[in-house]
């Protein structure tokens, strides 16, 4: 393509130009990729605070890490990022979206090394990767063993990367207003989201605030129902991050009934779009009826409820724990949580394919979740049932409709890839998984609830009961966290940087 | 509908065949073919068929009705006792699937076997009528299903302008490799009896066998020469006309298609030969012919074995999945999604990625280097997911039917891609008998589904379908 057009000669190229590589602004990524580091090192004051307080043993190693976070930011942002431009051209988004994305949870498991927690630097790089990216898949067995302030910082992780680590830095740099809305996109929507304001950085800021005013009412939720404090930090963060990574190795289901109540309304909740959420929250709820994915979302959430209970009384337990246990375990996979409880004593593999379907559906667009998200497949649906009446009646035309606006055919083609490769991606994941002596269905399994960022799956390990990542080799370790951010930012991030078309010149 | 039997009366006298050494068979074969005379003459006035619906329905009918009548010869001979059993077999023979109910084949009658390989014969034979002779002279390829080979980017699908002149060619052509390898096999030390069977079943890319360990029992030779004959079935059979007729210049429109099924076959064969080498203690010798033999029957979707795959390394059985729900080339007799809409999948992703570098070109998914229009595109994408979904309730049933989740996934997808043996109990030399009545009945309907590539089959279940 690019051959057709004019070329300059080679020695007007700069050093990138002329080895057929694309130049790209450098200075600019490594300036953000540094200021995000210096607000990682900062955020690392509050374990560091826990550490204190509850005197764990753990204090230098998170101040060490932090100092060495901080440093390591400031080289970036004030040496290397000195004067960069503010400019971004369209594609260059996705680098600074994808270096972003390595550098954070790279250096976020220095406190785990330095702790000494975990056994190997692949299973740091593997809890590290799977906080952030709000997967909550562990190789931890027994949380409880860890100093409690590195558990804060586990949540942490979860609760920073929820959101999206890169809204971080739109709300930060509102100089970038341009070059913001493309770092947006590569990060938060290809899901076509309509921003909350006009100027982007004040939407963000607003999401922000909703996100943690979340957190502030679930911890306190938690509190009033007698949970311990830094338990229920804990569980605030990774809860309305969608994360699931927990404290005990009883997971949630060492809270109080109460408790276990809050945990579940707010993990329905966090599968919900934040900006639905934020009209929730200024009152206009005149909006959310009317809002088709959030009606899916419910309705979906209610109908899998009531198939779950009856598949449980089905095969013989009492009323009180399928519902119990049904409501809960919707909740957690829908959102893409991933807590598990006790599982009832008579388990039922229609539950399993429903968990499977779900955890592959994921959460709403918008939302912290992950998976496909239910407003792609809200979309395809509707485009699948037209076809078929299309092909009945090929002079026809029709529209997919959603929210009452008109779906453009060019963004459903771009759903349809991305279906495409995100089975894609599963299949070869699971294929690698295979290679490492999974079974095919734990390989499918593990494959689908990590890239939807699920984490522990229900179904792994004889279809029930939560897997114990710990023993996997550490190629399947790696091949898991590749899924987590594959999954986390909606694949074509990551598949952009792995096509030769990309690296080229271009004209 | 009434003009949709004409058409379905033609094919069923074919079911005469069914070799009359036994007289039950003799009745069987009498029976289906009073029937399909009665039809014939009742209807021999209906007017051919012009509503897209009949169109579709008529489809569907024809793979559903065959299959029934062929469960006869299995009943009125007693070596199957229910109708769960001979129906799976019978379906499994007519969608050349190969998957079986029999535990072991040799105490069989031969007429049976007969039948059994004949059925796939005729199946895979019908198929590639069905894609490039019916569906284009129906007029439903506008917006059907079998676009990707019938029309649109591939005009060329059909050979010939009449639809009586490309059954002629396809028939010849089919008439010819069948020849050829019989005498090839014959030549190489086989009995014709053995020849003649092993054949059929292969070069439809069915997969039964006339013995219990399939293609074990034969020499090397033969078993490549089978593979050749399976490698061969994975090709459009226009392809192969043009082919043959020296209208090489033709054979440009299908090239790409043609390499990528040629580039997957040796890439996965590579990957299984080293794999039986050096994970599982083959001998050099038998992992190349193994891993030769068994990735093509894989990616044709025969399902012959070239040994008991079992208990193969779970990758390998892993990659074998994967391997078949990609298939051979559209317009041949495999099953499958077919290579060549998985190469407009993929491309697809290429042009998006583009379309955020380039946002001002126009960046046209490209094959053979003629751009696909977008209606094609949405169709495969469209199969693609009817595909995906197709295989998850599909599972989700089998599960609820008692089947352990590998067991499921294995036998659901060498159901609706034509393959044959699945995982587990059903995989390798195994057999699908131990699977509950329900279960066999999903697979069938999941053999049909996937052979006729979905949607002519789920679009009868749409309400609107029905109304006038």
């Amino acid at each position: 393509m690019s051959a057709k057009f004019h070329k300059r000669p080679l020695t007007e190229l700069n050093p990138y130009q002329q080895l057929g590589l694309r130049k790209f602004n450098f200075k600019l990524i490594a300036r953000l990729t540094g200021m995000m580091l210096v607000y990682m090192a900062i955020s690392l004051a509050l374990p560091l605070a826990v550490s204190f307080y509850s005197r764990d043993g753990a204090q230098f190693a998170i101040a060490f890490s932090a100092a060495l976070i901080l440093m390591l930011g400031l080289f970036l942002r004030n040496i290397v990022g000195r004067n960069a431009e503010y400019e971004l051209k369209e594609d260059e988004s996705y680098w600074v979206t994808l270096t972003v994305w390595l550098a954070i949870p790279f250096c976020g498991t220095l406190p785990y090394l330095l702790t000494g927690g975990l056994a190997s630097f692949t299973d740091t790089v593997f809890e590290s990767f799977s906080g952030f990216t709000t997967t909550g898949s562990s190789v931890v067995p027994y949380p409880e063993e860890l100093p409690e302030s590195l558990l804060v910082y586990r949540a942490l992780t979860q609760w920073v990367g929820g959101l999206g680590l890169m809204l971080f830095v739109v709300a930060i740099l509102r100089k970038l207003n341009a070059s913001a809305s493309q770092i947006y996109e590569a990060e938060f929507s290809g899901t076509q989201q309509r921003k909350l304001h006009p100027r982007l950085a004040r939407s963000v800021t607003r999401m922000w605030a909703i996100y943690s005013l979340i957190t502030l009412i679930m911890f306190i939720g938690l509190i009033l129902t007698g949970t311990r404090f830094v338990d229920a930090l804990c569980l605030a963060f990774s809860t309305v991050s969608t994360g699931g990574f927990v404290t005990h190795s009883g997971g949630v289901s060492i809270l109080s009934g109460g408790s276990m109540v809050v945990v579940t309304l707010f993990m329905f909740l966090s599968g919900i779009n934040v900006a639905i959420l934020y009209r929730f929250f200024t009152l206009r709820w005149r909006h959310l009826a009317r809002n088709e994915e959030l009606r899916t979302y419910t309705l979906i959430f209610l109908i899998s409820c009531l198939l779950c209970a009856i598949a449980f009384q089905a095969v013989g337990n009492d009323l009180l724990t399928s519902l119990h246990y049904s409501l809960f375990h919707i909740a957690s996979t829908m959102s893409t949580c991933g807590f598990y409880i006790p599982k009832p004593p008579h388990w039922s593999f229609a539950v399993s394919v429903l968990t499977f379907l779900l955890i592959i559906v994921g959460a709403s667009a918008g939302s912290t979740g992950g998976g496909i998200k239910l407003r792609r497949i809200l979309i395809l649906m509707k485009y699948v049932g037209n076809y078929f009446t299309r092909m009945m009646h090929p002079n026809a035309v029709f529209r997919v409709k959603v929210n009452d606006k008109p779906v453009e055919n060019d963004y459903i083609n771009k759903i349809f890839a991305f279906v495409f490769l995100y089975i894609a991606f599963i299949v070869g994941g699971a294929f690698v998984l295979t290679l490492c002596g999974c079974s095919i269905p734990d390989a499918i399994c593990m494959a689908a609830a990590n890239i939807s960022n699920l984490g522990p799956s229900p179904l792994i390990n004889n279809l029930g009961g939560n897997l114990d990542y710990t023993l996997l080799p550490n190629l399947a370790k790696w091949t898991l966290t590749l899924l987590m951010l594959a999954g986390r930012l909606e694949l074509f991030a990551l598949v952009a940087i792995f096509s030769p078309s990309y690296w080229r010149r271009g004209y | 509908m009434v003009e949709g039997l004409l058409i379905l009366s033609c094919l069923i006298p074919a079911l005469h065949f069914a070799d009359g050494t036994a007289s039950p068979i003799l009745a069987s074969g009498l029976f289906t073919f009073n029937v399909g005379l009665l039809l014939l003459v009742r209807f021999h006035r209906a007017k051919r068929p012009t509503d897209r619906r009949v169109a579709y329905l008529l489809v569907v009918t024809m793979w559903l009705v065959m299959p029934l009548f062929g469960t006869l010869p299995f009943l009125s001979t007693g070596v199957l006792h229910t109708f769960a059993d001979a129906l799976f077999e019978s379906t499994s023979g007519i969608t050349s699937t190969g998957a079986t109910v029999f535990s072991a084949v040799e105490w069989l009658p031969s007429s049976i076997l007969l039948w059994r390989s004949m059925t796939q014969w005729f199946g895979g034979f019908g198929i590639v009528l069905l894609v490039l002779a019916l569906v284009p002279s129906l007029g439903i390829n506008k917006y059907s299903l079998y676009t990707a080979e019938a029309s649109g980017a591939d005009n060329t699908g059909k050979q010939a302008t009449s639809m009586t002149a490309t059954v002629r060619q396809t028939l010849g052509i089919y008439l010819l490799l069948t020849a050829v390898f019989v005498v090839a096999l014959w030549k190489n030390g086989m009995h014709v009896w053995d020849a003649v069977n092993i054949t059929f079943t292969n070069i439809s890319s069915g997969g039964f066998s006339i013995y219990n360990n399939s293609l074990e029992r034969l020499t090397h030779t033969q078993q490549y020469i089978v593979a050749l004959a399976m490698l061969l079935s994975g090709i459009n059979f226009a392809m192969l006309y043009n082919f043959f007729t020296f209208h090489w210049d033709r054979l440009q429109n299908k090239l790409e298609q043609f390499f990528f099924y040629i580039s997957i076959y040796l890439v996965a064969a590579i990957f299984v030969v080293f794999a039986l080498r050096f994970n599982m203690g083959f001998d050099w010798g038998d992992s190349l012919r193994c891993g030769i033999v068994q990735t093509i029957s894989v990616l044709t979707t025969t399902g012959s074995l070239a040994a008991d795959t079992q208990n193969w390394w779970v990758p390998i059985t892993f990659l074998f999945v994967v391997l078949s729900l990609c298939g051979g080339m559209a317009g041949s007799t495999t099953g499958g999604l077919k290579a060549m809409r998985v190469l407009i999948l993929i491309r697809n992703v290429r042009k998006i990625l583009r379309d955020k570098l380039h946002p001002q070109a126009v960046n046209p998914v490209r094959l053979n280097r003629k751009p696909v229009a977008p209606s094609i595109i949405t169709n495969v994408m469209v199969i693609f997911l009817v595909y995906a979904i197709a295989i998850f309730l599909g599972i989700m049933l089998l599960m609820l039917s008692g089947i352990n989740a590998t067991e499921s996934i294995g036998a659901v997808i060498a159901c609706i891609t034509g393959y044959g043996p699945g995982l587990g109990l059903s995989g390798g030399f195994g057999c699908y008998a131990g699977f509950t009545v329900a279960a066999k009945l999903i697979c069938s309907f999941l053999m049909v589904l996937g052979r006729l590539e979905c949607l002519t089959v789920i679009i009868l279940f749409f309400p609107s379908f029905w109304r006038r």
